[in-house]
């Protein structure tokens, strides 16, 4: 069985729907054991975006300006023009993703590095935000260590078993209703 | 192959699933979202496990035209099958749905056409009964 076979997700942990009004925001919390400079080569190089993030970059995402992110897993790419508003590597990092604010915080810790997603996701989504996030930083760990299991994203993710259980449980935990998204028998 | 989606493009996704599911009637079935990327489906609540009509966001340029293009000439974007249109037109006209053809009688049917307030016409008809 290969690693990506053998994966499967932990519990709801480190994540958090805070509301401001009409305004949600999904803050996800997840401590790495490497340093900043490299988990923020992850986080704006196109090469390791692509090994498990949900879009494609079509340039680094290491300087302010405009650049293209790509759906990934959707029928057709979703491409959306995009801002980087700040990038302060290797300790903040902002953008708008498909009419949300995205923004990463590195903070370097002993061992490693405390880093921190918020995503101004609508609450109808934010459950689903909160499972796809929570396996796309496992698959950024794995992939960090050096035993990279491929990106698992969009329809790939809803067919996977812990996802769904991941969204129930993110749900509970934000106190909002889940819908079933259990793919259909074919 | 089987057939189980069809689709409709419109200009507001969440407008969409407000008209297409409190005035029509269908049942929300499946709603995803990937960053800009939304997959939104209804189904007939009388089937919910029928054939889904997607509501696509007529975010390119195609779509778009298209969707003008056959609203302008007065052309259905899809077309619902019901058991009585005078009593679809009159549980839907007091929620104010829009008609632009109210309940008229044609060959072998009774048809109604409406607004669905995001970039479409939609058709609802009855069959006549055929005697044998």
């Amino acid at each position: 069985m290969s690693n990506r076979e053998k994966y499967s997700p932990g519990a709801a942990a480190g994540a958090e729907a805070r509301r401001d009004g009409d305004r949600w925001t999904l803050v996800l919390v997840r401590e790495l054991r490497h340093p900043p400079e490299k988990v923020w080569q992850a986080l704006t190089e196109p090469e390791q975006l692509r090994e498990w993030a949900p879009f494609d970059a079509d340039r680094n995402l290491d300087t302010a300006g405009t650049v293209k992110l790509s759906t990934v897993g959707t029928p057709i790419p979703q491409v959306s023009e995009t801002n980087i508003k700040r990038a302060e590597a290797p300790r903040l990092l902002e953008y708008n993703w498909g009419g949300n604010d995205i923004r990463w915080e590195l903070e370097p810790l002993a061992n490693g590095t405390r880093l921190t997603l918020w995503h101004n996701i609508g609450r109808k989504f934010i459950a689903m935000g909160a499972a796809g996030w929570h396996i796309c930083f496992d698959v950024l760990d794995r992939f960090l260590e050096g035993h990279p299991i491929g990106r698992i994203v969009a329809g790939d993710a809803l067919k996977f078993g812990g996802w769904q259980r991941l969204h129930a449980e993110y749900a509970r935990q934000f106190d909002i209703e889940a819908i079933d998204h259990t793919p259909q028998p074919e | 192959m089987k057939i189980k989606i069809t689709k409709a493009y419109v200009n507001d996704q969440e407008k969409a699933l407000r008209f297409y599911t409190d005035v029509l009637g269908f049942v929300k079935k499946a709603d995803f979202s990937q960053g800009p990327f939304r997959w939104l489906t209804v189904a007939s609540a009388e089937e919910p496990d029928g054939i889904e009509l997607q509501l696509a966001l007529n975010d390119n340029p195609a779509a778009a035209t298209y969707q003008q293009a056959m609203f302008d000439q007065g052309q259905p974007a899809a077309m619902f099958y019901v058991d009585d249109v005078q009593r679809e037109y009159d549980r839907m006209k007091p929620m104010g749905a829009e008609f632009t053809m109210p309940p008229t009688k044609v060959t072998g049917s009774t048809i109604a056409m409406l607004n669905d307030t995001c970039g479409n016409l939609i058709q609802i008809v009855t069959l006549d009964r055929w005697q044998s």
